[in-house]
């Protein structure tokens, strides 16, 4: 029996309010959603060009307000335009000499930038994403993959000289190495669960100060063992090329392999199997979904949360795999923050795997935009993260909006169960429907 | 003369749902009415609409003539609407006067400082004016339910209520307590005031109450006053056809020892001892009903039985086996079934629709899972079984656990555990919230399983519903029983002594089976003879049949 005070469902709380609108909303209302906020971030964004425009100064203005002769020193159309076609390779044509770039080709080194934070945050965003389906908010997946790469690049540098160079080689490196990263990821992983689950620590808590923990060890680590000779920064030795995921198809310098990205795309398949068509995914959902329930289903919560924040971790670890594997070709001190990203990827992804993939790509985008706007305009890098910021904001603000719903109780599920004494709940209930 | 209320052809309409039809209530001032109806039938709705909580998508309410049109509970308080929710909302650290005035304080000092004087002077005079019996400087948490209940009257009296609506009032009294209930009722309609109230059961609204209004799908069914009634004509009105009142019982052996509870302690969530040192046994075939005010250790009884609770001391043994350190899942794997009292939040995964619930529990067994794969299709024509057996609407499987009504899913755990094929079924509360007419198949499909050698424990504080099925009747108090009698013999007024607390020196009380080794048998066989007696002898046979089945089994 519930014994919250009715009065609270009753009179809705402001945050209740505020929050309402966006929870219980099919798949396809909420796609609606997020491309309303892209809009929506775009046309505030456009504001923001504009004052900033007016504020700076400059020779030339970039853009004239119609009728009027206010020259402005940004054009916002044109940041747009540069953020998203850029971001793709320019694909569509500005002007003339019609929609389409006959010259485009998906290859470029701009697309491959993109797609090659795509891929990184995949293993990132599912990391975050499966703690989150079983009720636990992974703030370390940063620390997971930070010692996830540190495991692979040792792993594959002590194992080079025991192997001939080639092909098959570096396949086995390869194989090994992410598989360390898993491993190692996934023990970092499992130190916030087992202390929540044995110690009834909170894993926000865990997990971030095991993110310093991490950052702090292996550099240590690497500073005082395991850096390079003669390296400049602390970072460990490279891999040797034939042991690294080699750009495929797209240019040498876009960092972008295209076997990650399919591997990245299986990954989500079978998470997505894993948590929708498994026994171990059903208890992981229902745990985190209702934990009381789960436990009257007989679902061990201790193990369970173990379990999920051990696999939350080793999909960290993985995604720290690549960025060595694939990115940098070493460990180095200068991780970016990959697992924080990740978080806003999983949120923005309703905490579904499938979701990810537009999630990380829309990440990617934004990424490869902000280069490209870098190198043709003027607009100052500064701006274009208040932009990427805004887009991420309003896009990821109604699912978070939900999230906070669906744990302060607010809609079906929640009032249901705040009003449940007997009768009642079932008059009320099913107004639900 | 006006009515005192009078909602005039009230419809409310929720997406996809009329939840009131074009209802018109007329209560008259200085009188008790009852709102009568099965789960789901609408009441609460409209009680929410005369409280304000709801606006009517048509009609009008009226107050003593005048139309009213409330945007909050605080415009209905403010008119002398006032409601009694079943789960009363008081502090209960503070005084019985404390909690009356709160939020409405009487205060001095430009509204700065609170009045204490004043304010316990006009709770005192308040309860003297209408005969309470409550100590003013009282603790709220030291007080009993039925004084609590009372102060949250005396809370609706101080803001001015000339009209009480009150859910469900007595749901949470022992028998005694609500005759006293009804005390309170007399005092308050001869000084003028009218009460509502909310009710699914019948006894209640023909003792309380001049008049019933019978709601059913929302549709107002009929007025009538409560002297020209009989219990039966209610019934039909509730549910639209004849229903037979009583479940039988019939007589039958009982075969293996299924549960054995020594010296059990529990202790709940705060680290208070809610069940004290119970011993008893359960055998197969055997339905044990456990009565009690809610709240005196059941569900902690329940809830170490079926392994989610660890028990401070004792012994429980299933089928022989010590349960010590067995988890949950080894309980569900040996044959337990469970049916939890907060369905909401145990028994359904409210998110999840019904496909995806019907195999809560199961969902590491075949043929729902084979190789840690799950069998959606498997699962899917299990709900869909459970759902066509059991009667549980909307008949669809795809349909989310909270989009159907209390009495609906309850239906649907009921069925899923009983379709479980257990040994033992613990069953908490079965049919709360649940209909009339699907309270009945559950009864019958209790006794089936008790007719095919299952063991029952049966906790509910429906009286009707544990004197009418069990063998043995155990009524527990703060943890204990008080006494394990014979369901048909005792009487309600015994049974509601021993609720509160006091024993019986009776011969119906048999103390000595509280024990274990005295319960071999005994009152199973009384009891029998007893239900027996008003059986027709088809019933006999038939029973008697079933317990052969059972001592097989």
């Amino acid at each position: 029996m519930s014994d919250s005070d009715p009065d609270t469902d009753r009179s809705p709380s402001v945050l209740a309010r505020l929050v309402a609108p966006f929870v219980d909303r099919s798949v396809a209302e909420r796609l609606v959603i997020s491309v309303a906020a892209i809009f929506l971030s775009i046309l505030v964004g456009f504001a923001i060009v504009l004052v900033s425009g007016r504020i700076a100064e400059c020779s030339t203005a970039a853009w004239t307000l119609p009728f009027t002769g206010i020259g402005f020193c940004y054009d916002p159309v044109e940041v747009y335009v540069v953020l998203f076609n850029g971001a793709l390779g320019y694909p569509f044509a500005v002007g003339d000499p019609g929609l389409f770039n006959p010259g485009w080709s998906p290859f470029n080194l701009s697309f491959g930038l993109t797609l090659s934070e795509t891929t990184l945050l995949i293993f990132t965003g599912l990391s975050v994403a499966v703690a989150f389906r079983a009720g636990l908010f992974n703030i370390g997946t940063q620390g997971q993959l930070v010692v996830g790469a540190l495991a692979t690049a040792l792993s594959v540098l002590a194992l080079v000289p025991l192997l001939p160079a080639g092909r098959v080689a570096g396949v086995v490196l390869i194989v090994v190495g992410t598989v360390a990263g898993a491993v190692a990821g996934g023990l970092w992983g499992a130190i916030p669960g087992a202390l929540k689950a044995y110690a009834d620590a909170n894993e926000v808590i865990t997990t971030i100060m095991l993110n310093f923990v991490a950052a702090n060890v292996a550099y240590v680590l690497v500073l005082e063992v395991f850096r390079a000779e003669g390296s400049s920064v602390v970072a460990t030795g490279y891999v040797p090329e034939y042991a690294q995921l080699r750009p495929w198809l797209f240019p040498a310098s876009s960092d972008f392999a295209l076997i990650a990205l399919l591997v990245g795309v299986g990954f989500i398949g079978a998470l997505y199997y894993f948590v929708e068509h498994t026994s171990l995914g059903y208890d992981l959902r229902t745990s985190g979904v209702q934990a009381a329930a789960a436990e009257y289903g007989g679902v061990n919560a201790k193990l369970t949360t173990v379990r999920a924040m051990t696999l939350s971790g080793a999909l960290g670890g993985v995604g720290g795999a690549v960025w060595v594997l694939m990115s940098e070709g070493r460990w180095m001190a200068s991780i970016p923050d990959l697992g924080f990203d990740g978080i806003t990827v999983s949120i923005l992804a309703g905490n579904n795997p499938i979701g990810v993939l537009p999630a990380a790509f829309l990440f990617g985008i934004l990424k490869g935009g902000a280069l490209e706007i870098g190198f043709r305009t003027d607009v100052p890098t500064e701006l274009v993260a208040v932009l990427r910021g805004l887009i991420i904001l309003f896009v990821a603000m109604p699912e978070f909006f939900r999230m906070i719903g669906r744990y302060a109780g607010v809609g079906g599920g929640g009032v249901a169960a705040s009003t449940e004494p007997d009768e009642t709940g079932g008059d009320g209930g099913e107004t639900d429907a | 003369m006006n009515p005192a209320v009078h909602l005039d052809g009230i419809t409310k309409r929720f997406p996809g749902v009329v939840a009131n039809d074009d209802v018109d209530l007329e209560v008259e001032r200085g009188s008790v009415h009852a709102l009568l109806g099965e789960n789901g039938a609408g009441k609460t709705t409209l009680m929410n609409v005369l409280y304000g909580l709801y606006q009517p998508t048509e009609g009008i309410v009226r107050l003593d003539g005048e139309p009213q049109s409330f945007d909050s509970p605080r415009d209905a308080i403010d008119a002398g609407v006032g409601m009694i929710h079943q789960h009363f909302m008081l502090v209960d650290p503070m005084t019985v006067w404390e909690n009356v005035v709160l939020g409405n304080e009487p205060k001095t000092w430009g509204g700065l400082r609170v009045d204490r004087a004043a304010a316990r002077e006009a709770v005192v005079e308040l309860s003297e004016r209408y005969g309470f019996d409550v100590d003013p400087d009282a603790t709220v948490a030291d007080v009993s339910v039925g004084e609590q209940q009372r102060v949250e009257i005396l809370k609706a009296l101080y803001r001015g209520a000339d009209v009480l609506i009150m859910d469900e009032p007595t749901a949470v009294l022992t028998p005694q307590e609500v005759e006293e209930l009804y005390g309170v009722f007399e005092e308050l309609t001869e000084q003028g005031k009218t009460i509502i109230f909310i009710s699914h059961k019948l006894g209640e609204a023909l003792s309380a109450a001049d008049d019933i209004t019978v709601l059913r799908d929302g549709v107002n069914v009929g007025t009538v006053a409560a002297a020209d009634v009989t219990r039966e004509e209610l019934a039909e009105m509730m549910v639209g056809r004849e229903v037979l009142m009583d479940p039988a019982t019939p007589p039958q052996e009982t075969g293996d020892r299924v549960l054995e509870v020594t010296g059990l302690s529990v202790e709940d969530d705060r680290g208070v001892e809610a069940v004290s040192d119970l011993s008893f046994e359960l055998r197969a075939g055997e339905i044990l009903g456990v009565a009690g005010v809610d709240g005196n250790g059941q569900s902690q009884l329940a809830e170490a039985i079926t392994g989610l609770r660890e028990s401070s001391s004792g012994d429980v043994r299933y089928r022989g086996e010590p349960m010590a350190g067995k988890t949950r899942r080894d309980r569900i794997e040996r044959g337990m079934a469970f049916i939890p009292e907060d369905r909401q939040e145990r028994g359904l995964v409210m998110s999840y629709d019904l496909t995806e619930n019907a195999i809560l529990g199961s969902q590491h067994d075949p043929p729902f899972a084979r190789g840690g794969r799950l069998d959606w299709r498997a699962s899917r024509d299990h709900a869909e079984s459970v759902i066509e057996q059991y009667d549980v609407r909307p008949p669809d499987a795809g349909a989310e656990a909270e989009s159907l009504s209390g009495g609906n899913q309850q239906k649907f755990i009921v069925g899923r555990e009983f379709e479980r094929d257990p040994d033992l079924v613990v069953a908490t509360h079965p049919t709360r919230g649940v209909d009339i007419g699907s309270t009945e198949f559950l009864h019958d499909r209790l006794l089936e399983l008790r007719a095919e050698g299952k063991a029952v424990l049966l906790v509910s504080s429906k009286l009707d519903e544990v004197q009418g099925l069990s063998d043995r009747l155990a009524v527990m108090h703060e943890g204990e029983f008080t006494g394990i009698v014979d369901p048909a013999t005792v009487t309600e007024e015994e049974i509601g002594l021993l609720m509160a607390g006091e024993s019986l020196d009776d011969e119906s009380v048999e103390g000595a089976a509280l024990h274990d080794d005295a319960g071999d048998g005994a009152g199973t066989g009384d009891a029998g003879d007893g239900d027996g007696a008003d059986d027709s002898p088809g019933d006999e046979i038939d029973g008697s049949a079933g317990g052969g089945e059972g001592v097989d089994a």
